[in-house]
Formats: C-alpha cells, sequence, structure tokens
C-alpha cells in the first residue's frame, strides 16, 4: 500500500494533497492508468492541517480531565487549617462550618498540601500546579460546566478544545483532532464548535449515559459506524475506490469545487479511521504493567482507568485534544462516603496518567488539566454534605510548561471565596491558551460580523505559573 | 363569535400575581418594631441561605432586601404586606407548607411578632433606592440611525435598471442581477442543463429527486420552450403537500422548534408536533405571512370564527413556548426572565432579523437599540403565561427535584385525540385514583416523622423523591383524559393573564435581584415610525404581532423575502439572514431586496408568488459552471455570476435515498414518536427506560433467532429453500429476479414493518451477510443479533426503521436522529436561518457503514434489478434515479467493472446482488448524489 504516515512525515502538505496522492497511486496501480489529471488542491485549505503557534509554547497538546458535579477543594487540594479549628461554629454566610473528614499532608520536595483523598495523585505533587482561587459565574451544574468549557454560559460559544484545535490544526491525519471520550449525555454543546466550522468540533468518542454498560468493552461500537457490517476491508476499499472515482470525475468536470474536495477528503479520513480508531480503542496490547498503572485492569479504578490509558493513546497518535469526564462530584450529602468513592476511582488513574506521560516523555509538553465546575462550600449542608460553591475552588494543571510543586491564589482562612490573585474561568482559559502558544486576544474568528474569542472581554494570562 | 367568550376552553392559570402592594403608611413605630424584632431573626435565621452572602441562594428567595422580600422566590412572595396569612414567610415558620429554619421552630413569641409585623403592613426600612438606568443611546442616535441605516427605512419602489445585454433577462430580477454584473465587466453563466434544472427545482420545491420520468418530460418541454416548462413543472409542484413539508422545515430551523426543553433535564414537548403540522400547513396553504407571523405571536388574541380556526391559532403560539428551557432552574424569577427573554429574542431575530436580546444586560452594542427597547418588550410578554408542560390532575400537579419549574397545557377547542392517545376505563382512574392518595399519605406520613425527628435522613429524603416522582406519573395520566375517561387533546402556546396589564421592571446588568424602573410596554424604537402608540389598557402583544405582521415595520418582508432567496439561491441577498443590524452584512443588492418585500407585500405576501417569481428568473437557471476571471473579480459570488452548488441539507439526503431506493411513505404519520411517549424525561437517548427497551429489544431479536432456526432446519429437511419472499438471500442462494417491470412498480414493493426486513438489505438479514461473504451459510449469530438489538434500543431516537418523510423524525434537543445530525440538521436550541453544510468524516462513516444506508442501498439494488435485466440498463437507471442523468460511457465502464470484479472476489454464492448492492451504495455515498448543481 502507499505509506500514508512517511508521506506526512516528510512533507508539509496536508490531507487534500495526500487523498489525491493516496487514492491516485493506488487507483492507478490498480487500473494502470494514471492519475495526472486530477487537480490537487492547496493544502493550505486544509484547516486542520498543523499550524504554527502566535509564539513558541512548551505544551503541544491538551488532556483535560473534566471533574463534573463539583469537587470539595477543601477536602482536595485546598488545605484549610482554620476550618478545623473552627469546625462547628457559624461560617460567615451562615450554617455550621465543617472540617474536612480528610487529613492533609505535605507532599513530594514541594511539601503541597494535599489531602489523603489523593495519595497517589499526591505522588506527583512536584509535577502538580495548583490554583486555589478559581472563580466562576454560575452557581448551577449545566450553567457552570458551560461556562468552563465555552466562557459563558448564557450563549452557545465554541468549546476551549474546538479553539484550541482552530489555534493549533491536528498532528493525526487519520484521527479526528479533538475528542471527547464518553461525555455525559446532552453536553454536546461543551465540546460543540458552535460558530466555528464543524470540523473544529470534538468527536464524541464512546457513550455515556445507562446504555455505556451495554457496550463497553466492545470498541468497535464506540464510534458510531466505525465498521461496516459486512464488507471485508478489501472489499470496501475496492467501493471507495469507485465511490472517489465517481467523484473525481466530477471534480474533474469544473476546477473550483471545495465541497468535493471536502468530500474526498472526508472519505479518506473515515477509511483510516476505520482502522485508525478500533485499533486505538482496543487496549488489549497494551502490557499487564501499563494496565495497573492506570488502575485499568480491575476494581473500581478500571473505568476510569481505561479513559485515562485512551486519552494517552490519542495525544501519543497527534491528537490535540482530549477531554476525559469523571462525573457524581456533586456531594449535598454523603460528602464522607461518596466524596471517597468518587476518588478512589479516579487517584489511581490520573496518578497513572502522569506517571505513564512522564516515562514517554511526553508530560513536558502535554498540558494536563484538572478541575470540576465549581468547589464547595466550607459550611456544612445536613451534617455531612457540602453546597456548590464557584467564589472560590481549585483547579490544577501538569506538564506543558506549568510550574511543578507549585501553588497559585488562595482562598479566605475557610475557603469561601478566593481572596489572593482570583483566577476566574476567563483568566483560566487565557493561561491555557497562552500555555499553548496561543494568544487569547488573537485567536479570534469573524462570525456574524464581529471578531469573536474564548474570553470574550476578558481574560488575563497568569504568568506567574508558567514555567 | 369572539373566541373569548368561548366556554369550552379551560386554561389554567398557575401563577397568580402577587397583589399590588399599596402605599405603606409607615410608622417611626413600625420601623422600631422590624429593627428590633425582625431583622435581628432574618439576620441570624434566614440570611445563611437566603440572602446575597449565601453561596448558593435557595429556592431562589432572598430575604436582605425588602424588595426581595416582597418578591419572593420560586414558590411565590414571601411576605404580602397586611395579609400574614397568605405571607409564605410565616407559614414557613410556623412549620406549614415549610418548615423553616430546618432545624428548629422558632420560639412561639417570635413567631408572633412575625404575624404582627406583616399585620401592620410590614415595614421595612431596608429598602434600596430604585435605580433609574439611563440609556446612553440618546433619541437623537436613534433617529439618525432610522434616517440613515438602509434597514431602518421602509423598502422603496425602484424602477428596473437598464441593461445592455437586452437579451438574456426574462425578469425583473434579472434586470437588477445583469445590471450589477454588467457595471463589473462580469457575465451571467449559461443555463444549466434540463436533468440539472429540473433536480434543482425538485428538490428546491419538494425535498426530493425527480422521477425519470419527469426528467424526461421536462427535458422534452424544455426543448419547446425553457420558459413554459420550468413554469409548469413549479406550477404543479407548488400544489403538492410535499411542498410544505420542504418549505415548513426550513420556518421549522429558524422557529428553533423542537421536541423536548434541552438541557440538563430534559423534559419531552408531546404536543410540539402540533406546531410542526400547523407549520406545514401553513406553507401548503400559501397563508399570507403577514397573518402567519400575527397568529405565531398573538394568535390566542386574534378573532377565530369557527372551533378549528381558533384552535389552529392557539397551536401557533407554540412558537412562543418551544424554546430550549431550564426546568432544574431553582430561581422563579430568573426562570420567568429567562422564558421572557428566549420569546423575545426569538421573536425579534425570526422576524426582525434584529437581535433586540443583546440589550438585556445593557444598551445593544452595535445597534441603537437601548435596554429599555428590550424591557418594553419585556413588559409585553411578562403579561402572558407560557404552556409547555403537562396539566395538572385534580391533585394538582408534582414538581419533582429535577423539574422545578412547569407548567400545565392549553386545551384545544375541539376534539383530536390521537389514536394511541390512551382510554382510562374507570376501574383504571379508581385504582389510580387510589394508589396516589395512598403515596399521598405515605409522603404525608414520611413528613411528619421526619419533622420529629428533627432532620430527614437520606433513606427518607430518597423515599420521598421516589414518591413524588410515581404521584407525577399517576396524576400525568389521569390529567390527560376526562371524567368519561376519554382522551383529551392539548397544545402548547401562550394564554393572556387576566389581571390589568402590567410592566416589567429593568434589571440592572440582568441581574433578577436588581431591578431598577418600570419600563412602559412598547416596540423598539429604531423600527418604529413616530405613530406608533400603545393602548394603556392592553398588554400589547396583539398589538406587536399586527406591528411585526405588516409593512408598517421596515423589515419583516424583507426578513422573509431574503431568507427565500437564500434557500433558492444558496446565499441571502443579505448573507446574516438573522441579523440584519449593523453589525450584519449590507445586502449585496439592496433594490432587488426592496423590489422583492414590496412584492411580497402586494402579492398579500404570498410566500408561493415569491417563490415562482424568482424561479422564474434566469438568475435562477444558470448553471454552476466556474469562471475563473469572474471568480477573480468576485470571489464570494456576491453578484451572482453563476448558481451556487449547494450541499443537500439533512432531510433532503435522507428523503432522495428512500424516494431512489422506492420505499418511501409519503403520508404523513400521526403526531410524533415523542408524542406516543408522552411527558417524560429523556435520558440517554432514549424515551423510556434504556434498560426496559433494551429488554424487549433483546426478546424480539430472540424471537427472530428462533424463527430463523425454524425455518432453516425446515428448509434443510425438504431441501429446497423457504418460500417466504425474499428471503432467499439469508438462505445462500440465487434472489429470484422478477421480470422487468415499470418505474411506478417500484413504489408499490412491499412496506416493511417492524425491525426486522424480510427482504434486502434488513440489518439483521443482509442479503451479503457476512455469513455470506465468507461462505459461512449460518448467517448471522445470536450474538450479532443482540448486539444489533441493544443498538437499536440505544439508538431509538434514530428511528433508523422508518420510511415516512424526514420532517416527521423526532427532533428532541441532544438526541437529533443520526441521520439529520450528521448532515448538519439545524442546532434546534437556537434560531437558525442558515445551516452548516460540512463534509465530515463523520458523514463518510455513516455513508458506509450505516444500517439505515446500506438497506436503502439493498432496496435500491432490488428495485434496479427488478426493473431492468442486463447489467448495462440498470447502471443507466440507477445514474438517473440518483444523479437525475444517465452514466457518461467512462462512468458505465467504470461501474460495470467495478460489479464485475467486486463480484468475482466474493465467495458468496449471490454474486450479482452484491456487486449491485455495494455499486448503490457507491452513488448514495457520492459527491454527486449531496451535491446540487
Amino acid at each position: 500500500m502507499y505509506s500514508r504516515r512517511l508521506l506526512l512525515r516528510s512533507a508539509s502538505a496536508g490531507f487534500g494533497y495526500l487523498a489525491f496522492a493516496g487514492i491516485s497511486t493506488a487507483a492507478s496501480a490498480r487500473e494502470g492508468t494514471t492519475a495526472q489529471d486530477a487537480t490537487i488542491s492547496d493544502s493550505s485549505d486544509n484547516p486542520l492541517a498543523p499550524k504554527e503557534p502566535h509564539f513558541s509554547a512548551r505544551a503541544k497538546r491538551v488532556i483535560f480531565l473534566c471533574m463534573q458535579g463539583g469537587p470539595s477543594h477543601v477536602d482536595t487540594f485546598d488545605y484549610k487549617p482554620q476550618l478545623t479549628k473552627d469546625h462547628g461554629k457559624r461560617g460567615k454566610y451562615g450554617g455550621s462550618l465543617l472540617r474536612s473528614p480528610w487529613e492533609f499532608q505535605q507532599r513530594g520536595e514541594s511539601g503541597l498540601w494535599i489531602s489523603d483523598l489523593f495519595p497517589e495523585v499526591s505522588k506527583h505533587a512536584d509535577d502538580l500546579c495548583l490554583i486555589r482561587s478559581m472563580q466562576c459565574d454560575q452557581p448551577v451544574h449545566p450553567g457552570a460546566m458551560t461556562q468552563m468549557h465555552t466562557g459563558t454560559a448564557q450563549f452557545i460559544r465554541p468549546s476551549l478544545g474546538a479553539w484550541t484545535l482552530y489555534g493549533l490544526g491536528t498532528e493525526n491525519e487519520s484521527l479526528p483532532g479533538f475528542v471527547s471520550l464518553s461525555p455525559p449525555a446532552g453536553t454536546a454543546r461543551n465540546y460543540g464548535s458552535s460558530f466555528l466550522p464543524a470540523i473544529f468540533g470534538g468527536t464524541k468518542v464512546g457513550r455515556g449515559g445507562p446504555t455505556a454498560r451495554f457496550t463497553r468493552g466492545g470498541g468497535d461500537e464506540s464510534v458510531p459506524d466505525i465498521k461496516n457490517p459486512h464488507l471485508t476491508k478489501e472489499q470496501q476499499r475496492r467501493q471507495i475506490d469507485f465511490i472517489q472515482a465517481l467523484n473525481r470525475g466530477k471534480l474533474k468536470a469544473q476546477s473550483n469545487q471545495p465541497g468535493v474536495e471536502g468530500v474526498i477528503e472526508s472519505y479518506e479520513l473515515a477509511f483510516r479511521m476505520q482502522d485508525a480508531m478500533p485499533d486505538l480503542m482496543d487496549i488489549s496490547n497494551e502490557s499487564e504493567q501499563t494496565l495497573a498503572l492506570y488502575g485499568a485492569d480491575a476494581g473500581v479504578t478500571e473505568n476510569f482507568g481505561k479513559q485515562c490509558l485512551l486519552a494517552r493513546r490519542f495525544i501519543e497518535q497527534g491528537v490535540r485534544f482530549v477531554e476525559v469526564t469523571h462525573g457524581n462530584w456533586d456531594q449535598h450529602a454523603n460528602l464522607s462516603a461518596d466524596h471517597q468513592a468518587r476518588a478512589d476511582a479516579c487517584d489511581k488513574p490520573i496518578a497513572g496518567l502522569i506517571q505513564d506521560l512522564k516515562q514517554r516523555d511526553l508530560l513536558k509538553d502535554t498540558l494536563v488539566i484538572w478541575g470540576g465546575e465549581f468547589g464547595r462550600t466550607p459550611a456544612a449542608q445536613g451534617g455531612d454534605g457540602r453546597n456548590h460553591n464557584n467564589r472560590g475552588y481549585t483547579t490544577w494543571m501538569a506538564g506543558g510548561g506549568v510550574k511543578g510543586g507549585f501553588s497559585y491564589g488562595a482562598t479566605d482562612e475557610h475557603g469561601y471565596e478566593a481572596v489572593e490573585d482570583k483566577c476566574h474561568i476567563h483568566d483560566w482559559h487565557a493561561t491555557i491558551l497562552h500555555l499553548l502558544g496561543l494568544d487569547h486576544e488573537r485567536l479570534t474568528y469573524r462570525y456574524a460580523g464581529r471578531d469573536f474569542r474564548l474570553t470574550d472581554v476578558h481574560g488575563n494570562v497568569i504568568t506567574d505559573i508558567v514555567a | 363569535m369572539k373566541h373569548n367568550i368561548k366556554p369550552s376552553i379551560v386554561t389554567l392559570l398557575l401563577v397568580v400575581l402577587a397583589p399590588t402592594v399599596g402605599a405603606q403608611e409607615v410608622t417611626t413605630d413600625g420601623m422600631a418594631f422590624f429593627e428590633s424584632k425582625i431583622r435581628p431573626v432574618l439576620v441570624s435565621e434566614c440570611y445563611g441561605c437566603h440572602s446575597s452572602q449565601a453561596g448558593n441562594i435557595r429556592g431562589g428567595l432572598r430575604l436582605d432586601t425588602k424588595e426581595m422580600t416582597l418578591q419572593g422566590g420560586s414558590s411565590g412572595p414571601a411576605v404580602v404586606p397586611g395579609d400574614p396569612d397568605s405571607s409564605l414567610l410565616l407559614s414557613a415558620i410556623q412549620h406549614e407548607d415549610f418548615v423553616m429554619p430546618p432545624k428548629r421552630r422558632l420560639p412561639d413569641d417570635v413567631v408572633e411578632d412575625f404575624r404582627k409585623w406583616i399585620g401592620i403592613g410590614a415595614p421595612d426600612p431596608r429598602e434600596t433606592a430604585i435605580a433609574e438606568i439611563k440609556s446612553s443611546i440618546r433619541e437623537d442616535d436613534i433617529r439618525k440611525a432610522r434616517e440613515e441605516f438602509w434597514a431602518y427605512q421602509l423598502p422603496v419602489h425602484r424602477n428596473p435598471p437598464t441593461v445592455k445585454d437586452q437579451a438574456w433577462p426574462d425578469t425583473v430580477i434579472d434586470h437588477f442581477i445583469l445590471a450589477r454584473l454588467e457595471a463589473s465587466n462580469l457575465a451571467p453563466a449559461a443555463d444549466a442543463l434540463p436533468h440539472q434544472l429540473i433536480r434543482r427545482i425538485s428538490f428546491d420545491l419538494l425535498g426530493l429527486p425527480p422521477s425519470p420520468d419527469q426528467i424526461e418530460s421536462f427535458s422534452l418541454a424544455w426543448k419547446q420552450s425553457p420558459r413554459e416548462a420550468i413554469d409548469r413543472t413549479i406550477e404543479q409542484m407548488l400544489e403538492l403537500p410535499q411542498f410544505g413539508e420542504r418549505w415548513g422545515r426550513y420556518w421549522l430551523d429558524v422557529a428553533r422548534y423542537a421536541e423536548s426543553t434541552g438541557r440538563e433535564v430534559n423534559m419531552t414537548f408531546p404536543h410540539a408536533w402540533r406546531y410542526r403540522d400547523y407549520v406545514i400547513e401553513s406553507f401548503n396553504q400559501d397563508k399570507p405571512y403577514d397573518q402567519f407571523v400575527q397568529e405565531q405571536i398573538a394568535g390566542d388574541l386574534l378573532p377565530a370564527e369557527t372551533d378549528e380556526q381558533w384552535a389552529q391559532k392557539l397551536v401557533a403560539t407554540t412558537f412562543l413556548a418551544i424554546g430550549p428551557k431550564n426546568v432544574n432552574e431553582q430561581s422563579r424569577l430568573q426562570f420567568e426572565a429567562d422564558l421572557i427573554d428566549e420569546q423575545i429574542d426569538a421573536t425579534t431575530r425570526v422576524f426582525l432579523g434584529t437581535s433586540v436580546a443583546c440589550a438585556r444586560c445593557h444598551d445593544h452594542k452595535f445597534d441603537p437599540i437601548p435596554q429599555t427597547d428590550y424591557y418594553a418588550l419585556a413588559s409585553i410578554f411578562s403579561n402572558a403565561t407560557t404552556y409547555f408542560g403537562n396539566p395538572p390532575s385534580e391533585y394538582g400537579s408534582f414538581p419533582s427535584a429535577q423539574v422545578r419549574r412547569t407548567s400545565s397545557l392549553l386545551r384545544l377547542p375541539i376534539n383530536d385525540p390521537n389514536p394511541f392517545d390512551r382510554q382510562l376505563d374507570p376501574e383504571e382512574q379508581t385504582r389510580i385514583r387510589n394508589e396516589l392518595e395512598q403515596k399521598m399519605r405515605e409522603l404525608a406520613d414520611g413528613r411528619r416523622q421526619a419533622a420529629a425527628s428533627g432532620n430527614g435522613a437520606q433513606a427518607a429524603i430518597r423515599n420521598r423523591i421516589r414518591l413524588t416522582n410515581e404521584m407525577a406519573q399517576l396524576s400525568a395520566r389521569l390529567a390527560v383524559v376526562d371524567e368519561q375517561g376519554e382522551p383529551l387533546s392539548y397544545c402548547m402556546g401562550v394564554q393572556e393573564r387576566s389581571t390589568p396589564p402590567r410592566n416589567a421592571r429593568l434589571l440592572v446588568r440582568g441581574e433578577i435581584d436588581e431591578p431598577a424602573q418600570e419600563v412602559e410596554r412598547g416596540f423598539p424604537q429604531v423600527l418604529c415610525r413616530s405613530d406608533e402608540s400603545m393602548d394603556p389598557a392592553v398588554s400589547g402583544r396583539l398589538e406587536l404581532a399586527r406591528w411585526i405582521g405588516s409593512d408598517r415595520n421596515p423589515l419583516t418582508a424583507r426578513v422573509m423575502v431574503n431568507r427565500i432567496w437564500q434557500q433558492l439561491l444558496g446565499q441571502g441577498l443579505v448573507a446574516s439572514t438573522d441579523n440584519f443590524g449593523v453589525s450584519g452584512q449590507p445586502p449585496s443588492h439592496p433594490e432587488l431586496l426592496d423590489h422583492l418585500s414590496l412584492q411580497f407585500v402586494n402579492s398579500n405576501w404570498s410566500v408561493k408568488s415569491v417563490i415562482r417569481e424568482i424561479m422564474q428568473s434566469r438568475v435562477y437557471r444558470m448553471s454552476t459552471e466556474f469562471d475563473e476571471t469572474s471568480h477573480q473579480v468576485d470571489p464570494d459570488n456576491a453578484l451572482l455570476w453563476r448558481a451556487n452548488p449547494r450541499r443537500l441539507d439533512a432531510e433532503a439526503v435522507r428523503d432522495a435515498m428512500l424516494t431512489i431506493s422506492g420505499e418511501i411513505d409519503l403520508q404523513r404519520p400521526r403526531a410524533s414518536e415523542v408524542a406516543k411517549a408522552g411527558y417524560q424525561r429523556v435520558v440517554g437517548g432514549s424515551l423510556g427506560d434504556p434498560r426496559e427497551l433494551a429488554r424487549r429489544a433483546m426478546e424480539s431479536a430472540g424471537e427472530a433467532m428462533r424463527e430463523s432456526m425454524r425455518e432453516r432446519i425446515q428448509s434443510g429437511r425438504d431441501g429446497s429453500r423457504s418460500d417466504l419472499p425474499g428471503r432467499a438471500g439469508a438462505q445462500g442462494s440465487t434472489v429470484q429476479r422478477p421480470a422487468a417491470r415499470g418505474l411506478n412498480d417500484a413504489n408499490v414493493l412491499t412496506r416493511r414493518e417492524g425491525g426486522i426486513a424480510p427482504r434486502f438489505g434488513g440489518p439483521l438479514r443482509p442479503p451479503f451477510g457476512p455469513g455470506m461473504l465468507r461462505g459461512d451459510a449460518s448467517g448471522t449469530s445470536m450474538d450479532q443479533a443482540i448486539r444489533e438489538a441493544i443498538r437499536k434500543a440505544s439508538s431509538q431516537l434514530d428511528m433508523e426503521d422508518a420510511k415516512f418523510r424526514s420532517v416527521y423524525l423526532p427532533i428532541v434537543r441532544d438526541n437529533e436522529p443520526r441521520v439529520l445530525d450528521v448532515f448538519d440538521l439545524a442546532d434546534s436550541s437556537v434560531v437558525t436561518g442558515t445551516r452548516e453544510s460540512s463534509n465530515t468524516a463523520n458523514q463518510a462513516l455513516f455513508m458506509l457503514n450505516n444500517p439505515f444506508v446500506i438497506q436503502q442501498s439493498g432496496a435500491f439494488a432490488e428495485r434496479i434489478a427488478k426493473t431492468e435485466a442486463k447489467v448495462g440498463d440498470q447502471i443507466e437507471l440507477a445514474f438517473l434515479l440518483a444523479f437525475s442523468r444517465p452514466p457518461t460511457s467512462r462512468e458505465r465502464s467504470e461501474a460495470a467493472s467495478f460489479m464485475n470484479r467486486f463480484d468475482s472476489q466474493g465467495r458468496g454464492s449471490n454474486p450479482s446482488v452484491e456487486g449491485l448492492v455495494v455499486f448503490c451504495q457507491g452513488l448514495f455515498a457520492s459527491a454527486e448524489f449531496r451535491y446540487l448543481d
């Protein structure tokens, strides 16, 4: 067969060229004709071709570990000794203060305080960059989730991943450039492209929701229509060659048909995806040690461990932005049991991911982001629960050019609200783009007569966390 | 007869306005009483959860300002001055409707203090001065914009410009277009070929491909007279019911039509389909557009002569009720503000191409629309109640933990139940009532116990949620039948509140807890002639409808003719179809836009007339032929030097496959899949419990497998193939090819029912299943059948087996059918005047591997094989059906050799069918199939 990979490595040409080169050689080899007559589309037309960032930067790609439901910062990464001391007293905004059921310890050389909810992640404390002064505008889940992803809850806007893809393109023409692994149902707008061209939107891989359990393990089921139920690969290639011959005929009839070129490219990507995706989704060739590292082999960590492992496999293959969701952090009640269960399910997988990226020398240019849509109140709700808190919470980053073992910003003594070096979600977005070499004020898209950007008219880059 | 005296309507007004507070004589004593007895309690007991300082304001209730206390939270006003017994605050601290504070009961003397305080008129010094927000947009700015900006001036009549090439133009439109082209030294493209034109006309008017007969007769007529050929075709097609299905769908895009609320808690709208059918019928009847507009904004207030008319007009107001909603919103005020905002946004963008909603939080950044203009409209809409939920039964309605905000529905004045609506016989009604009452008792017991034990334990809370949900389900079943148990007919929509009209308060930065001055009801000033005035005794919605649905504003006609132009020519004269403001694009041909608008109004707002006028032009007839010189001058083809190549939209792609395969069912299905499922939450892409659906699907798959085993055993026994028609493929013997028949016969192919297609391409019994290709006669395995069943259960809303037109597929927000979604269906949560037109790998995967496409390819192949015996003729017919043209000689030989080589590779015993099916699928998958030239 034709070696696209070689071509891709040696040439800066995009898919349009490759699609044609590939088809032409394949077709001419079979038909004994030359395909000189086909118009070769300009590679610069390919919107997904890798693009130079605005300035050089360490992070080349992103893994976003999205903690849906709002994990409590005062029980995980924001140590509040005063909260323990004032346990049972009246909080500043009413309710009685609730000390964390978990102990905090200083971790690593840096001595970052992290609770016992994340013992495995804590081992990588010196890689973590905690942002302990997060704020967003939305106190309810859907709104805050949407703002975390798109910058606004009021309008439908492109997702952070779509902006990233728009800014940087992608490096593997056999795979979508922005992948959302098993997103919760009904959250399409959180990985959507909105007004950006659809090609920048996230591709959903795997299903969320109650039917997920039926399809677990069936890798080929995770992308809709990824496999033909009847044809062998050779038969399908022959069919695609026939389709492309029709398409080339149409293209030849008249020049300048970007739509037809788009169709041609889409079949080549789809054909390659059929190969690439099931292989990529099939983790059976990973070693036992690797599976164990992620906790992907068994137990409560199995599901999320597999997701994290898949995330690594995707970025390893050149996917620009991968999002993995771990849900149900919304403990208004049963905090001590349920937060423990949530953490148990993801602590090892996340630690494994960081470890694995490190040992593959990928952490240096892969930005790992961890965070929920908001945090939780220091005051108790019903004795063993906490309420939503969007005025102060913690997210963290690792790798990709952030300072390790570093803590930025602070909440007040109890953890109610950010008081020092506040990081609004707009600042967070500006900083993530900055780490990828993109200027959030220059990454704009003209839509309906106006230049839009992820951060709207807000956002300050937090340069303090850049290594 | 005036509609408002009809006795048959039952409108259920759930929200009762807060009584207006009279001027209070606040004495110094009263204030002192508040300071000494009331404020300290509020601060220590309530502010923790009910003040601006609370992280999460419970129940949307704030008690830290007078304003917010009177306004109340989700459940209504907390304090009604002078009326302690109507004050929720008092009831709550007495542990009646609510249990507040949650952990302990306030001492009796404190409760008495509150009673006294409310009794003396609830004197409260915590008044925040009402801010008067001044607009930065001055009247002068508005006047200037009205005089200078093109879109704010009424259209004026223009004489068509003279052109050099006198021979080319056929119509006035052609003069306008040609004049601009000539001015740029460009020439229009030649006419498209007849087969291209008939395909274009057919898809444009009906969303369906032309039949080979139509292509032939059109081509013949074209030779006589192109103009007449086109005229006749247009006239015929405009009268077909498929016209409304095509053009109605465009309208449903802008009307953000969907059958569920969307958002996190996605509740169905089981009656939204009535609006869908109303829209389709309106286009088929060529209802005057001004009337169509008025009905959607205020159909409930328009006169109606018959009950049927009245019902239609009520259904029309569904337009205001189908927007996306966050029914999980805690705050009633926030929910209402968002609801009104959505109505303003849809109304102004859909009809006026103007984004007034930008002014919710501040003056419009680009257009001369001050914030007060937004609240003038909010004042109008705040007098309407919106119905989008489910009616309450005699027991009331049961808001749940997920569905905090709900509403009733409108009873239709006519009896029009669905055939699948359930009757309830008296015993069943009694049983439901008993069950419901039992659960109500359980709930009350649980409450008492929880109150006695101080705080509700987890189990008690869970129990309460379960009971409420069960009660809601039972109540919903009772609610939709009359006393005899006969199903009632409902629609979504709006009704005017029966109180004197009120005005809304301007909200600073759009924040519900920062109300400023009241704003009088009114229209966006910049769009008004100076003589628009509002009767203070009316809400103004009817007046708004009559003003928008008229030529008294400069935009309604322009916006609609521009939408029509875009559908037919591929881009609007104003490219930003929903934005005619300063930030939108200016018109490429302003005079033409005015001409069309005036023609539209003069034709009594006939949409069909505008379509006819555009399609009769030579502009419409141009080919898509590319020209490098013209491209250099006008790369965007804004001047229209050629026709724009257009990708078929999602519905047309699916409907074309069904038409070409001969399987399409042109009958309109009754209601919708969502209506069948009823009022419920959509979870995991399914209506109903996905696990239950999967279980049922597996059962039916098991049944099918057993049947197939029996057959196989049987056929093995008598050594012949089963006599069931069409099952031969799966048996591994040759398909009998029927004698060639007329094309029309394909339309009477047996319809497939249910999930298992007995003929070509059925998902469980493919004609060339894996068994065949691998020489394995056992066909599909049980395992595969089960997987298929599960896949189907979890993709219930995709409706892969449906054969009716795409416009009737269920549109559940965030769960749109894959076949439509993958081809850029409009996002049903936003007003979409222009769809995306992408070509993605997901589409390619869909065309290559999706069961629906494979099944359709099988049916297509079957149709071809039935009609033509020779391969050459089969190829000819297939191209004609799929592309509306015969193949070129090269294509013919390529196709033949493809099938030939494909077949020689197949090891199955039925090779020629495989080749034909895969070839047919190839045509569906090709770029030419999905592009209109």
